[in-house]
């Protein structure tokens, strides 16, 4: 490939993707899609068949699911306090 | 009119969730109104809540979201939203002189004059148009499809999108048409809840299946860490009135803008931020000025756009009929087997039960997003930031999918919806929006009979 691009400002740790209008590290993306998967498609099935329960422990699973996630990965942002100028 | 203590217990309970939960995702960067929304409030419809209730939270959930997507805009020029993309521009003239919290403090008070107007007008405009809207369900197919059309046509790439209604509705008929054949559904059981959720992340499912070819992920622009920078803000003292903070000629733009947000409901309410909040304020001079009349005249537009987009066509037609109604607020319209077109909250709550739904969402979510978002805007958006990694927020939504999918005919339709979603989010790409894809998928089986 001729076009292939130059890393210059590059530095290695460089590795984040954007989706959705966020940053994203595609391991740690894998890693919250299948926690997720598991926590709420996991409740929705192990809940007693009789509705709406079923509905309301994978709703469950999801939040469980995104709080596992939250815990484990960490945000690709990082923000500083600069004093008010002027 | 006899509502027991129980019942509006829930609707406050309701309203509270409804605040807080969105005013969290209303802070995370580039959440979109539908695919927030939507999901949510169709797995609530489907769990069984009084149709009250899931009103009530939805007014409050819409009005949190509107109002705190600002805050991240005013504060480090990330838009919160979709909706609060158009105000970028303006708010980050006043961040570069300094004043990121009269920004917020604007945009904040220009939503609670927003809220105040649509509330009211909307009730007023809705049962004014109550008597047209038996006619117009009779004809709620060609409605539909009109509206596809109507709303292609006002797309940049028009000619695609109007070509597009076609083979899209073919799609989802044709994934129906199997489901009964092979018997996972029993036949004239539509499924529409998880259609419905493809379309909505559709381009989120086209992006995550495209980070499986490597070429694609070698390709894209990779990125260290986002950098966000938050000027320190003083704490403010006391309560915040709203009609102190904004001088009279901004209280002035922001109810005009809003009233004219509730009149062009049923356009698409981005468009009109932008082309009602440039033209109301081209013709102020001094840039701080005009910055701070544009964002606050425009968080006023966009919260009442929304509001009316909502209320309207609820209580006036029964049926979709408006970008914010088709979109994030789908599942108050159709959510099989709990609502159809001809049995939905439009037919299950009187005039009072609205009124008293809206009050008590609108007056729970304004008092308190307002409040703090004049007083711990920075706080929570430090929060949110710090704690809240994007890919939570990605997994929390496609497990909603998933099983909304599995629900609606089983392991098969996981695969179904990822075609569905894919097929959406290419159409998205290309400049289908979701209005024009929501309409299609309404009007599709009436569409598809057409031919046969």
């Amino acid at each position: 490939m001729s076009g292939k691009e130059i890393n210059k400002s590059h530095v290695k740790d460089d590795e984040n993707i954007e989706v959705w209008e966020d940053l994203v590290h595609i391991k740690d993306l894998v890693l919250s899609l299948i926690i997720c998967s598991i926590t709420t498609l996991g409740a929705y099935l192990i809940a007693p068949n009789e509705p709406p329960k079923p509905l309301i422990y994978g709703l469950v699973g999801a939040v469980i699911g995104f709080v596992i996630s939250s815990i484990a990965i960490k945000p690709k942002r990082t923000f500083q306090y600069v004093e008010e100028e002027e | 009119m006899e509502l027991d203590l129980l019942l509006i217990l829930q609707m406050v309970l309701a309203s509270l969730v409804g605040t807080v939960l969105y005013t969290i995702i209303g802070i995370a960067p580039g959440t979109d109104e539908t695919a927030v929304l939507a999901p949510v409030t169709m797995v609530l419809v489907l769990t069984g809540f009084e149709p009250i209730v899931i009103l009530t939270f939805f007014i409050s959930a819409i009005i949190a979201k509107k109002l705190t997507d600002s805050i991240p805009v005013a504060i480090a020029g990330i838009p919160g939203g979709v909706m609060s993309a158009p105000m970028v521009e303006h708010a980050m003239i006043l961040k570069k002189h300094g004043m990121p919290e009269v920004s917020i403090r604007k945009m904040a008070s220009g939503s609670v004059i927003g809220t105040i107007i649509a509330v009211p007008l909307s009730l007023l405009l809705a049962n004014f148009l109550l008597p047209f809207g038996d006619t117009l369900s009779q004809y709620a197919n060609q409605v539909f499809l009109g509206g596809a059309i109507f709303l292609a046509l006002m797309t940049k790439n028009r000619w695609f999108a109007l070509l597009s209604i076609i083979p899209f509705a073919f799609l989802i008929q044709g994934l129906r048409q199997l489901y009964w054949e092979i018997g996972v559904v029993p036949e004239g059981t539509t499924v529409f809840t998880s259609f419905f959720l493809g379309i909505t992340l559709g381009p989120v499912i086209l992006k995550l299946v495209e980070l499986l070819s490597r070429k694609v992920r070698e390709r894209l622009p990779k990125y260290g860490i986002k950098e966000i920078k938050l000027i320190k803000r003083k704490a403010e003292k006391g309560f915040p009135n709203p009609f102190k903070i904004l001088d009279k000629k901004e209280v002035g733009t922001s109810s005009l803008a809003s009233f004219l947000g509730v009149l062009t409901f049923f356009m698409s309410p981005v468009g009109m931020t932008i082309f009602l909040g440039e033209t109301l304020t081209s013709k102020i001079k001094d840039p701080v000025k005009r910055a701070a009349r544009a964002v606050s005249s425009m968080d006023g537009l966009t919260n009442a756009g929304y509001i009316a987009g909502t209320l309207i066509p609820l209580i006036a037609i029964g049926l979709p009929l408006s970008p914010t109604a088709i979109g994030p607020g789908g599942a108050l319209f159709n959510a099989p087997p709990v609502f159809t077109p001809d049995h939905n909250i439009h037919h299950l709550l009187s005039m009072g039960e609205f009124v008293l739904a809206t009050i008590i969402g609108a007056v729970v979510a304004i008092s308190i997003t307002f409040y703090i978002t004049i007083k711990y805007a920075q706080q929570i958006c430090a929060f949110v930031f710090k704690y809240v990694p994007h890919e939570a927020m990605l997994g929390l939504f496609i497990g909603l999918v998933l099983m909304l999918s599995y629900m609606d005919a089983g392991v098969i339709n996981i695969l179904g919806v990822l075609l569905v979603g894919l097929v959406a989010g290419f159409l998205h790409r290309k400049g289908v929006n979701y209005g024009v894809q929501f309409m299609t998928l309404y009007a599709a089986p009436w569409l598809v009979s057409l031919f046969f």
